[in-house]
């Protein structure tokens, strides 16, 4: 028997890491007792009526896109990138590609979302496709991103929104 | 509430750019001395010190104060990540307006070209957080894209902003960016997308930099610089996100645009006047889309009808209201802290008449907007004598 790498969350606290990997992952989040609203992440304080002792529920998976954008930065570009200095981009603007971000994180360019669930709260994150993909109002589904191994082996996760009906995991990934 | 009795005694900057050879210390004793020797001062003169910036270390501002003398003065902390500068400066103003101090200073540095190679954006960032994956610039894109879709707003709208506000850098020494040439909508729109719609040069720079402003009692101010024309700071509205449903929690994010609309009506109220009395407005500009939003969200006019400002070129120098003068955080520079002390810099000179090329003629009010990372909103009110 072939032993699958053991799934870690980047963070602790704000996802479900299901234990088959086509089995879509829930957030985690609060619902007030007092008023009903539903809030991720998980919150002691409602922020509605400001009642104390919000539960714990599971949200999603399922929710649609309220907006998108594509970007053609790396992840992680902000902690790895080196900062462009030359005097030339003062005067004249840039010019050319880019520097390159060495070391990147797992995906040179990316879809972003903020996706409204049927329970309320609108959570951004990470998109599965291509830019051509995306429109707003479209159904999504969470699933897991992969992005790296930590020294343990273990393959460091965080949540992310595919199009419902885009296959996973094995289907279409974002270009690495 | 009105601030009554306070006047700018003095302004000074470092222009932003780039500086790998110069520390913080160094660029905040060249902004302190050039705003002191503005006001006719020295730091035995001032009462208090509200000192700001956002990298992540303890009593930087202290140090600073110190390379300016060790007068024992009170000097307090403050950050608000963009919007420090502002806030740094509402605290000073109010400090002489409530009579506790005759003169204040609101002092700010950074060096973001430190942070970006340090590690992460702000306090405690870092490859381990679920909130530090995403590059800021899709926040903004977020917004702009859903915009499009609410208003047929065109990337080439935000592309004449941002061309706007280069070629207003062009005519501001203290710019960062001074371009050579006219730059064209066209000429954005074809630099590098970084998040669609966004591109390259709809952004702001990444800076280093420093700026200070001294604020005193109109007596104080009238006997150290008798027939200079008086700037004062009438409002300075502070404000954290309110919640409604749909609100985004895990980030950051732009916030809810609600924020500005509500910190400028309280500025407004506080004043007595509004943005039909404005004469020229500084606002957020880090990407080009947020200046259409905030023509709205400011009361400059209707919602749904930033576009058409744009299309009449009406915030260009010159049109009906003019908006950043000095090429705002596009060109002028956003090394964080200091940015909103650069806006303070920036309206004295115009509402002085010393702004050269860039002169509003008459101006006699003006605006200053900052929001910081999407959980802060500041704006504050100036008027000429």
């Amino acid at each position: 028997m072939v032993r699958r790498p053991v799934r870690r969350p980047i963070e602790d606290g704000y996802f479900t890491i299901p234990d088959e990997p086509g089995e879509a992952p829930r957030l985690l989040g609060s619902r007030c007792p007092a008023c009903g609203e539903h809030f991720f992440p998980r919150r002691v304080v409602c922020a509605r009526c400001l009642a104390e002792g919000c539960v714990d529920v599971l949200l999603g998976p399922r929710g649609h896109i309220y907006t998108w954008t594509y970007v053609h930065v790396p992840l992680f570009a902000k902690r790895d990138r080196k900062v462009r200095g030359d005097a030339d981009w003062r005067t004249r603007g840039p010019s050319g590609p880019a520097p390159e971000a060495p070391g990147a994180g797992s995906m040179s360019s990316y879809g972003v979302a903020q996706v409204d669930l049927p329970e309320g709260p609108r959570v951004q994150g990470i998109l599965l496709g291509e830019s051509d993909d995306f429109r707003i109002g479209m159904e999504v589904e969470l699933d897991l991103e992969t992005l790296g191994q930590d020294a343990q082996g273990n393959e460091v996760v965080i949540f992310r929104f595919r199009p419902v009906g885009f296959a996973t995991p094995a289907g279409r990934e974002n270009r690495a | 509430m009105r601030i009554e009795g306070v006047a700018v005694a003095g302004v000074g900057m470092v222009r932003f750019g780039k500086y790998p050879d110069r520390g913080v210390a160094d660029l905040a004793r060249e902004a302190g001395l050039a705003a002191l020797h503005d006001a006719g001062m020295s730091l035995a003169d001032v009462d208090e010190a509200f000192v700001g910036y956002i990298q992540p270390a303890s009593l930087l501002g202290i140090k600073a104060v110190k390379e300016l003398g060790l007068t024992g003065l009170p000097v307090t902390h403050v950050e608000n990540a963009s919007a420090t500068g502002l806030v740094a400066f509402r605290e000073a103003a109010w400090a002489v307006a409530s009579g506790r101090a005759e003169v204040a200073m609101a002092l700010a540095f950074d060096k973001m070209t430190d942070m970006a190679r340090g590690g992460g954006s702000g306090r405690g960032a870092g490859r381990d957080q679920i909130d530090t994956t995403i590059l800021p610039a899709a926040y903004f894109a977020l917004w702009a894209q859903r915009r499009m879709y609410d208003y047929g707003t065109k990337p080439e709208h935000f592309a004449a902003i941002a061309a706007k506000n280069w070629n207003h850098g062009a005519l501001c020494p203290w710019s960062d960016r001074r371009p050579d040439h006219r730059v064209t909508a066209e000429e954005v729109l074809a630099s590098q997308l970084v998040a669609e719609p966004l591109t390259a040069m709809m952004a702001c720079p990444a800076d280093d930099g420093a700026a200070c402003v001294l604020v005193a009692s109109v007596e104080r101010v009238r006997a150290r610089r008798d027939g200079r024309r008086l700037v004062r700071p009438v409002a300075s509205a502070l404000q954290t996100e309110t919640y409604e449903p749909g609100h985004t929690f895990l980030g950051p994010v732009v916030g809810p645009a609600t924020m500005t609309r509500d910190t400028a009506r309280t500025a407004y109220d506080a004043a007595a006047f509004g943005p039909g009395e404005i004469d020229l407005a500084l606002c957020h500009d880090a990407f080009a889309n947020e200046e259409l939003e905030y023509y709205e969200l400011l009361g400059f006019c209707r919602e749904g009808e930033g576009e058409h400002l744009v299309d009449e070129g009406a915030t260009v120098l010159g049109g009906s209201i003019p908006f950043n003068t000095d090429g705002g955080l596009i060109a002028r520079g956003h090394p964080g802290g200091p940015t909103g002390l650069a806006m303070v810099h920036e309206i004295v000179q115009q509402l002085r008449g010393q702004a050269g090329e860039r002169q509003v003629a008459g101006a006699r009010t003006a605006l200053a907007h900052l929001v910081g990372g999407g959980s802060v909103c500041t704006v504050s009110l100036f008027q000429a004598d």
